[in-house]
């Protein structure tokens, strides 16, 4: 061994502790620097969420933190029972609810973006259909409750056809499509903006080279459009199917109680009636529970499929 | 492992919180003065100018117990209350719907009401007005608001269908209903006949609740259980549900926005209503008529009774000045022979719950439609508020809306609200 070797070797271990504790000084500084990002996601997501782990398996009314009592599997039990409401209607209505406004917003967006594509002021015309997004959903909820009335503008419309009035809100029938429609109505916006964002990532030559062997319109759009779209496609599938499965806010504005007879209540306007107006916290973040387990199945299940596909979102 | 101990980390957290969540109100601060906290929903004319006038005299007959109104919207009163409960930021005096009673009371949100504040109230209130704030034999606090409901009816669409008097028997009232009902051509109602829900919490369990009374019925007993499957209350529904098969009633129609405008013959409706529609109506209020709600049979009645009630916090660190302060809330005398509570809820055209203000005012009492509102606190059923009655009159909203909306069988209904019903 030349001396030059030895040294060299006497050296390594020196070097890679150096390194390590450099490494160890960066590690601190990212975790500093992540620090303040940590600590508001543990105090708004990750304690609330353990917190509403707890609650369902315990029975609490509310108010008092000490009168928490455990109560194991009986939340779920009575949640999960078949002749309950929250299996059928309200999750079913979940379900519907939320599939009903991702289908009908995703083809509404799909071909709107692809009509703002091929039009003149694009600005402007993406900015009349993110309006809805912008609006409050009070004041949503409100004009088309207005709309759907007796007297209102769609069944003056359907009676100057000659068709009968239709109690939109009232009918148990009509009630949840009714919603679904605003709902989607009120989407469609965003998905606008994401997917004139795909569009406009498509390479402009495969249109031309399928212009010249002859390709129409129709075809550009299922062969080349949809399938390059699909990444972009995806996202605004899992967050507005999500979005669906979350949100309430209308369907109180527009039905007050998720009537008629559960026709429009869902699962998160029950946790709600179930917590604030019930006390019944336990049952409430049980049915939490129960809806982030299904939001989870339908989202891997919306991977999968898109991987199996060859596509992720982008 | 991991997941327990996240578990454990959250339940240590909660119990933290629950240390800090053990104040109410604002407390005393450093010369020995007392701020009190009362929230309630008397946020709006004339019921706030009432309390904020009547909280005037008390501050300054006592500058050292000064109380503080805080005021939400009635459909946020509960949620408040919970947030701010469970926070630690409670008020030091709640004004609640006698309805959440049981509710409040088994999370320790109530103090117990003194025992000699109680004999007081217990010696001095209607029997509808204790029976609405009281839970299983406990009272919650000084009964405020009392309503009851009554038949309202539009004297001018009754006399141009020939019909001279309010109906005073079920047959009556279903003949009544389907002879002034009127629709057009495309089937929207120009007149309903009988408006069987109200806008707000439960619409329809309030006037079925009414006609079960009149019926004999009950509806959930003692324990919590539900009382009301059984003949009285298939009569009750049956009587709905014929309504509703004739067209004669339709829960589409908001009886508050078209009773003023002649789209509802006849409403039951609380008698806070009265108030309302003479704002509304203005000349036109002389149409309107208030009876007794009919029962089955000739002399038979019933109403449901519900009410509000003032009680102290349990973690209020001030709670023998709020009963101090109630006290004389409920108890200080006007000018006009009645307490000021008494006046205030007069003024609002609401029973006062207390029987001496009560039958002092009726005696003056301007507007005869309130007589049969106050007839009602007499006999009328008291709304249950055991922990579960919310819960049980949700259920039994939603089995009536199968009825009214969807046709179902009265029978099938009940027996499937009755299932709903959990006593706690």
């Amino acid at each position: 061994m030349t001396t030059a070797e030895s040294t060299l070797r006497a050296e390594a271990p020196r070097a890679t502790a150096s390194a390590r504790q450099g490494f160890h000084r960066e590690g601190r500084a990212a975790y500093l620097f992540l620090a303040p990002s940590l600590l508001f996601f543990c105090i708004f997501l990750i304690l609330p969420f353990l917190f509403a782990v707890v609650l369902a398996f315990s029975d609490w009314g509310g108010f008092d933190l000490g009168t928490i009592e455990w109560a194991g599997l009986k939340n779920f039990s009575d949640v999960l029972r078949f002749d309950g409401t929250f299996v059928k209607p309200i999750l079913v209505n979940t379900l519907l609810f939320a599939f009903g406004s991702v289908a009908l917003a995703t083809i509404g967006s799909v071909l709107v973006a692809y009509c703002i594509d091929r039009l003149s002021f694009q600005g402007f015309w993406r900015v009349l259909y993110f309006l809805p997004v912008v609006a409050t959903v009070v004041a949503i909820g409100n004009v088309w409750k207005m709309m759907y009335q007796p007297a209102g503008l769609i069944n003056g419309i359907l009676n100057k056809l000659g068709a009968n009035s239709i109690g939109f809100l009232s009918d148990a029938n009509y009630a949840l499509p009714a919603v679904t429609v605003v709902h989607a109505w009120a989407s469609i916006g965003g998905a606008v903006l994401i997917l004139t964002a795909g569009l406009k990532s498509i390479p402009e030559m495969y249109y031309e080279a399928a212009e010249v062997d002859g390709a129409n319109t129709w075809r550009m759009f299922w062969q080349i459009t949809l399938p390059l779209l699909r990444p972009s496609l995806l996202f605004v599938l899992i967050t507005q199917f999500i979005g669906g499965l979350q949100s309430f806010a209308l369907i109180i504005v527009m039905t007050t109680d998720g009537g008629p007879v559960n026709a429009t209540n869902v699962a998160a306007f029950e946790m709600y009636q179930q917590a604030f107006k019930f006390g019944a916290w336990g049952t409430a973040s049980a049915m939490a529970m129960v809806l982030f387990v299904v939001i989870l199945v339908i989202t891997l299940l919306q991977l999968y499929v898109a991987r199996r596909r060859g596509e992720e979102t982008s | 492992m991991r997941m327990t101990q996240g578990i454990r980390l959250a339940v240590v957290l909660g119990l933290l919180a629950s240390g800090t969540a053990c104040s109410g109100g604002e407390g005393a601060s450093g010369d020995g003065k007392v701020q009190l906290t009362l929230l309630s929903h008397y946020g709006s004319h004339p019921a706030k100018d009432g309390l904020d006038k009547m909280l005037e005299q008390w501050n300054k007959e006592n500058p050292d117990i000064q109380v503080k109104s805080e005021v939400v919207k009635f459909d946020d009163l509960l949620t408040t209350l919970t947030v701010r409960q469970t926070g630690g930021r409670g008020a030091d005096i709640v004004s609640a719907y006698g309805l959440w009673g049981g509710q409040l009371q088994k999370a320790n949100v109530l103090a117990k009401v003194p025992d000699d504040v109680a004999k007081g109230i217990n010696s001095k209130y209607s029997p509808a007005a204790l029976g609405a704030v009281t839970t299983g034999g406990t009272l919650l606090g000084y009964p405020t608001e009392l309503n009851t409901y009554g038949l309202f009816y539009n004297k001018k669409i009754l006399a141009a269908a020939g019909v001279t008097k309010p109906p005073a028997t079920w047959a009556e009232l279903q003949e009544t209903a389907k002879k002034v009902a009127k629709r057009d051509a495309k089937g929207n109602v120009q007149v309903e006949g009988l408006s069987l829900i109200q806008d707000g919490d439960n619409k329809s369990a309030h006037p079925f609740l009414s006609l079960l009374d009149s019926a004999g019925g009950t509806f959930l007993g003692p324990d919590g259980k539900a009382q009301f499957d059984n003949a009285q209350g298939k009569s009750a529904l049956r009587l709905e549900a014929d309504l509703a098969a004739a067209k004669a009633t339709d829960p589409s129609i908001s009886p508050v926005k078209q009773f003023r405008s002649g789209g509802v013959a006849m409403a039951i409706q609380a008698g806070w209503w009265v108030g309302s529609l003479k704002t509304q109506m203005a000349g036109k209020y002389s149409d309107v008529g208030v009876a007794p709600i009919p029962g089955p049979t000739a002399g038979s009645k019933g109403s449901l009774a519900y009410g509000f009630f003032m009680g102290v916090n349990q973690r209020s660190k001030h709670s023998e000045e709020a009963w101090k302060f109630l006290a004389w809330l409920n108890d200080h005398q006007t000018d006009s022979g009645v307490t000021g509570m008494g006046q205030y809820l007069a003024d609002m055209g609401l029973i006062p719950p207390r029987t001496a203000d009560a039958a002092t005012l009726k005696k003056s009492l301007k507007d005869p439609n309130l007589v049969p509102i106050y007839d009602a606190a007499e006999y009328a059923m008291p709304e249950p508020n055991m922990p579960g009655a919310y819960e049980a009159k949700t259920a039994l909203h939603n089995s009536i809306m199968t009825v009214l909306s969807d046709g179902k069988s009265p029978d099938e209904a009940l027996a499937q609200a009755a299932k709903a019903v959990k006593p706690q």
